[in-house]
């Protein structure tokens, strides 16, 4: 009996410390961006609200959330409500997968930093993936207006065909770890003292494309295409409403994204024992950050492709590539494993 | 004779710059540096650029000081000058000289002892194009540009200037761009921390 209070309060405070961490998290993203958007550009970024800028995001939320609410003519009311949670809570429910840190020890009992330690976690990371096109479909199709329609038609192409690649490309690495399981894989990695990466390179290189092409990010931002459709699927949201759509996809589905990649491929929390108890957690932060880094910086530097060769890269070059590396990775753990 | 360096640039990418992403690799080392370099913004409220010498900005009146051209000091017995107000001698050289048919508007009226004297010297600067050639165009050197840019106004009619005002300007803001050494920036150093050093081509 004791046990299970234990249990459910270790539950509620992990639920309610990734909530809050994450949504404070992606609101100060935003700010992050904007910021190292405007030093690759040899400009400042927010310097006015606050120190460095640093209230921005807090005035940007105070903003949008005094807009006056407009609706559109003909729409779909309650789709159009729904497409909002159909965007954000996919993208919430990427965190519960995220291993943040080893488990460590309170008053005798194991705790895993992680809401729940499923043994499919990667598939639940796919499954959830695929979710948060809904949100892109529903609010482009409920918005009554071409451009939104547009852009949620190509987003759905981009996830129908990169979530294929993404599934080969984790697949590898899975094959190499044995397991799906997010403790698993990392622990393997740090069993064997080498990251994935070494032995992978290929299947992170179109991870990363994945990644890239499922939030949106530069160079697979059709669905946004800001000089082809005026923002894409959530032209016709203002205020807050339209301030949930980046903030699912920019940010917390490109920060849930780079933490699995972090876990897949540069071995979780692995690391040297530098910054003392926190160490793991800290290791963890530091790659997935510098992986966010690297998004947001390629975001800020290259055009973007075409919607045709977006789609037809992922099929006829991707793809292959893809499934070749996992043939070759099968008969490598096959033979050597 | 220019020598014009051309650069071919082939449309496929080589093999290995294809696998590699060499091209992906090249735009991020340019981003990369613009990172690492400083700002090269001006914040314009707090900070502003000083306007080169010969910028076109809101119009002055020299005034009647001791200073006046030989052209102006002919005929200075028959105008009505005050120390220290316009010089104008209401030729009317500006108007002609201007595109813009309505812009000006100069009155002059004879004094009692026979002497002429500017009334009225109205400036519409909403129909101004700041081309200068109002300024070419005086023979007294009485009309000037300041480097005053910050003209915007809540109605239209604060837009029009007045001789008041325009003297007020010969007397600073013209002044001391006259005053200045001929050249675009007044000061290199400012101008070199933000667009570098010049070459000049000899």
């Amino acid at each position: 009996m004791n046990d299970m209070i234990f249990t459910a309060i270790v539950i509620a405070v992990k639920i309610l410390v990734v909530l809050a961490v994450t949504l404070g998290l992606g609101a100060y993203l935003t700010w992050y961006e904007r910021k190292f958007a405007g030093h690759l550009q040899a400009r400042r970024g927010p310097t006015v609200v606050g120190p460095f800028g640093l209230l921005q995001p807090l005035a940007d939320g105070l903003k949008l959330m005094t807009k006056a609410p407009i609706l559109p003519k003909g729409i779909d009311t309650k789709l159009y409500y729904m497409a909002i949670m159909m965007a954000l809570v996919p993208a919430i429910m990427l965190f519960a997968v995220v291993p943040f840190g080893p488990s460590f020890k309170i008053m005798g009992h194991e705790v895993k930093p992680i809401v729940a330690n499923l043994n499919i976690a990667i598939l639940y990371v796919f499954a959830m993936g695929s979710m948060a096109a809904y949100g892109t479909l529903f609010a482009g199709w409920a918005s009554n207006s071409k451009y939104a329609f547009i852009g949620s038609l190509r987003k759905a192409a981009l996830i129908v065909s990169y979530e294929v690649v993404l599934g080969f490309a984790a697949l590898s690495v899975i094959l190499l770890a044995g397991s799906m399981n997010v403790f698993d894989i990392v622990d393997s990695q740090i069993k064997s003292g080498i990251w994935y990466i070494v032995y992978q390179p290929i299947s992170f290189v179109l991870f990363l494309f994945c990644l890239l092409a499922e939030s949106g990010r530069v160079p697979f931002d059709i669905q946004e295409a800001e000089a082809e459709l005026v923002t894409g699927y959530n032209v016709e949201y203002g205020g807050m409403k339209f301030g949930i759509f980046p903030l699912a996809e920019w940010y917390l589905n490109v920060l849930a994204l780079c933490a699995i990649a972090t876990v897949l491929y540069f071995g979780g929390w692995s690391g040297p024992h530098i910054f003392g108890p926190f160490s793991g957690f800290i290791w963890f932060l530091v790659k997935t950050f510098g992986l966010l880094f690297f998004v947001l910086w390629v975001h800020w530097t290259l055009p973007r492709y075409q919607a045709k060769d977006v789609v037809e890269f992922a099929w006829k070059y991707l793809l292959p590539i893809s499934i070749v590396n996992l043939v070759a990775t099968a008969f490598f753990v096959y033979f050597k494993g | 004779m220019i020598k014009l360096k051309r650069l071919r640039r082939d449309d496929s990418l080589g093999p290995l710059e294809s696998v590699l992403f060499l091209d992906f690799i090249k735009g991020l080392t340019i981003t990369m540096k613009n990172l690492l370099r400083k700002p090269i913004t001006t914040q314009y409220p707090k900070e502003k650029i000083t306007p080169p010498k010969r910028f076109r900005g809101k119009h002055g009146h020299f005034v009647y000081d001791g200073t006046e051209p030989p052209s102006l000091q002919a005929i200075q017995g028959f105008m009505s000058f005050e120390k220290g107000k316009s010089r104008c001698v209401a030729c009317y050289m500006c108007q002609t000289a201007c595109p813009m048919p309505t812009l000006f508007r100069i009155e002059a009226v004879q004094m009692p002892d026979g002497t002429k004297k500017v009334v009225r010297f109205d400036m519409n600067l909403l129909n101004c194009l700041f081309c200068g050639l109002c300024v070419d165009a005086c023979p007294v050197e009485c009309l000037t540009m300041s480097d005053i840019h910050e003209m915007a106004v809540y109605r239209r009619s604060q837009a029009v200037i007045h001789m008041d005002d325009m003297e007020k300007i010969g007397a600073t803001n013209a002044k001391t761009v006259r005053e200045l050494p001929d050249r675009i920036w007044r000061n290199d150093k400012e101008r070199e921390t933000l667009w570098g050093k010049v070459k000049w081509n000899f």
